[in-house]
């Protein structure tokens, strides 16, 4: 029978075991993480997921390892397509420890992962651009050399525990002398876009103008047509008027328009040279 | 002893988060609370912990938050809005990941703070090593756009990806480089706008899905879309020329409006003339035409007399015009005096000299043929 009453020395002590203890054997997995446990130094039983468990203290130690879906950015590579242009490409990987008990015993850390990654890929995408051309590169296999790239580091890293989820191109960039070349050729585009353009502007101008001169040309021509028909009506008109009245004495007219046509011809300047034959001095004769 | 010992706990609640020594020292409390009979103050002491302990167990979920516990590290519940319980540490511990936030970045350009000045237009600095872009028809295009996305599922997004906010990031950028690279230039500029930001959208949904991240796309959005520093001008001047090709357009419509009306103006000017002349030609004719016949009816009352008197009348007038010259010959004489004539005198355009004396007399033989001579005569004898 102990006493109820313990003295507090023993139970500090014994808190502090039982503290030592639990730190020593308890430890907890996080929803992002697995865990392998170490026996002196050697990988025991398989990957702990999350949540509470148990090991032997002193003995055993627990790695953790990320499990998430782990960004690397690797950096700008410069690689010759087939065509052999050279290019800045800028991509990025996506990836997984699949398997922490293979991951460690072949790479060890997170970072030696990400150098091996690193190598595979970089080599993969060299080898893969190098079958394509830039325009392919750029446009129309992107995607396709992409989903490539991913599977085939996807089967090479498998060995060490690692999935390879995405392999992605963020940037393809022209080197300096490369884009100053695009660049004079988009301006000489341009040049020629706008010559066209002015020039079909000065085309329909033109145009317009000249056949504002035909127009022009054609209403008075047209409009001098019409005035000599109109004018011809008239004459004929005029013509016809005095016919009808002349018609009824043709003689008469004739010798009014005989005297008419003396009065006019007859003025200054003219020389008359009368004989008293003449029916005007007639009545000079008669004695 | 036992004091100190509080204290010490107490000190340890206060500052700074509690490790993992207090959850042993704890739960050997806890078992032991029943059997251990500790001194009166130090119960209460144990028992004011004990309830701040637990009280650290309540947490709120915001409005737009949910709440995302996990039990030991490992994911046990989602809880909705509002206050709710928590196992305290060490058991169960909690996040509240925003979702209803949305959430936004650019790329290409960044927004650059603000001026203190109230109302001004915030300025933008451009990125180039992330706004140029390459088109299908290798083209460079300056791309500036924003991302907007939420968390659809605050547990794939706080468990399965790492920095799931810079993987949006570049994965928009690689789904934006990589829907310029099938488009065209000109498309990218114009009207192809909307269609290549939907595509971004939804690559850059399926990318994201792919990394199980529980993140939305919201929107992607263009802010602009130029040609490079470089080519800017070239490309200006293209937008000139066509304003140009306008312009000249207009001025040659302005002739055209110009020269048109007034072409019709003389038009009119000389149909008017014509008719102006046909008008008057007409009427002098119908009263010319109307003279003659009054004259006529007069002349038919007496022919023979008139016709005397309109040739009398008509030879005394152009006989009596002083600047006639005149010459009252015999026709013997005139024979001889022919020759000798000053016709040199006379100016060249008198080369009427003979003719209006035969004029006259073939004029006037007609008329005594007819009656002429004794209306005359009769004439004289009255």
């Amino acid at each position: 029978m102990k006493t109820p009453k313990l003295n507090l020395p023993v139970i500090l002590v014994a808190l502090f075991v039982g503290f030592l203890v639990v730190t020593q054997s308890a430890y907890i997995v996080d929803e992002r993480e697995r865990a392998i446990v170490l026996q002196l130094g050697k990988p025991v039983g398989t990957a702990k997921e999350p949540g509470l468990h148990f090991k032997l203290p002193f003995v055993q130690n627990v790695l953790f390892f990320d499990a998430r879906i782990l960004d690397y950015d690797s950096r700008p590579a410069e690689i010759l397509t087939r065509d052999k242009k050279n290019m800045m490409v800028d991509n990025f990987t996506k990836w997984r420890i699949t398997d922490p008990l293979q991951f460690y015993t072949t790479l060890r850390t997170l970072p030696m992962g990400q150098a091996r990654l690193d190598d595979i890929v970089y080599a993969e995408l060299r080898v893969l651009l190098g079958q394509h051309t830039m325009t392919e590169v750029i446009t129309t296999k992107r995607s396709q050399i992409m989903e490539e790239l991913t599977l085939k580091s996807n089967e090479l890293v498998k060995e060490f525990g690692i999935e390879v989820i995405d392999v992605r191109i963020k940037r393809t960039d022209l080197p300096t002398e490369t884009q100053r070349a695009v660049f004079n050729r988009m301006i000489a585009e341009r040049e020629r876009e706008a010559m066209t353009y002015r020039a079909e502007g000065e085309e329909t101008a033109a145009n317009i103008r000249s056949m504002a001169d035909r127009e022009r040309v054609i209403l008075i021509a047209q409009a001098n047509r019409t005035s000599q028909q109109v004018r011809g009506e008239g004459d004929a008109e005029a013509i016809r008027i005095f016919g009808g009245a002349l018609s009824q004495n043709p003689d008469f007219y004739e010798y009014l328009r005989n005297l008419e046509a003396y009065k006019k011809t007859m003025g200054a300047n003219t020389q008359v040279i009368l004989t008293p034959s003449s029916p005007f001095l007639r009545l000079l004769q008669e004695k | 002893m036992n004091w100190d010992w509080d204290k010490l706990q107490d000190k340890r609640k206060r500052t700074g988060p509690p490790g993992a020594p207090d959850f042993a020292q704890l739960n050997e409390q806890l078992n032991k609370l029943k059997s251990i009979k500790l001194p009166g103050g130090g119960k209460i002491v144990f028992l004011v912990l004990l309830l701040l302990w637990l009280a650290s167990g309540i947490y709120i979920v915001n409005p737009d938050e949910l709440g995302v516990v996990q039990r030991f590290g490992a994911f046990h519940r989602i809880t909705d809005p509002g206050p709710h319980f928590r196992i305290p540490f060490p058991f169960e511990s909690v996040e509240t990941p925003k979702v209803t936030q949305v959430r936004r970045f650019e790329i290409g350009f960044r927004t650059i703070e603000r001026t203190a000045v109230a109302g001004s237009q915030p300025q933008f600095r451009v990125v180039p090593e992330e706004s140029h872009m390459l088109t299908g028809d290798e083209n460079i295009v300056d791309v500036q756009f924003i991302v907007q996305y939420q968390v659809s599922d605050p547990v794939k997004f706080l468990f399965n990806i790492q920095m799931p906010d810079a993987s949006v990031k570049s994965g928009a950028e690689a789904a934006m480089r990589e829907v310029i690279g099938y488009n065209m230039l000109d498309a990218a500029l114009t009207d192809g706008r909307p269609a290549i930001q939907d595509e971004t959208r939804d690559l850059l949904q399926t990318i994201m899905d792919r990394y199980e991240s529980g993140i939305r796309i919201l929107a992607v959005q263009l802010q602009d879309v130029r040609p490079p520093e470089p080519v800017i001008d070239s490309f200006r001047d293209v937008v000139r020329a066509r304003e140009d090709a306008v312009r000249i357009q207009n001025q040659a419509e302005a002739y055209r409006n110009d020269i048109v009306p007034r072409a019709r103006g003389e038009a009119a000017v000389i149909i008017n003339q014509a008719e102006a002349h046909k008008d008057s030609v007409v009427r002098r004719a119908e009263g010319e035409a109307q003279r003659f016949l009054s004259m006529l009816a007069e002349y038919n009352q007496a022919p023979d007399v008139t016709r005397t008197r309109l040739y009398l009348e008509t030879m005394e007038e152009v006989l009596s015009n002083p600047e006639l010259m005149k010459t009252i010959i015999s026709d013997n004489a005139l024979s001889q005096v022919l020759p000798f004539l000053p016709l040199q005198n006379i100016t060249p355009q008198a080369s009427t000299r003979e003719n209006p004396s035969r004029s006259m007399q073939q004029d006037y033989q007609p008329a005594p043929a007819q009656s002429a001579s004794p209306s005359v005569r009769g004439g004289r004898a009255q």
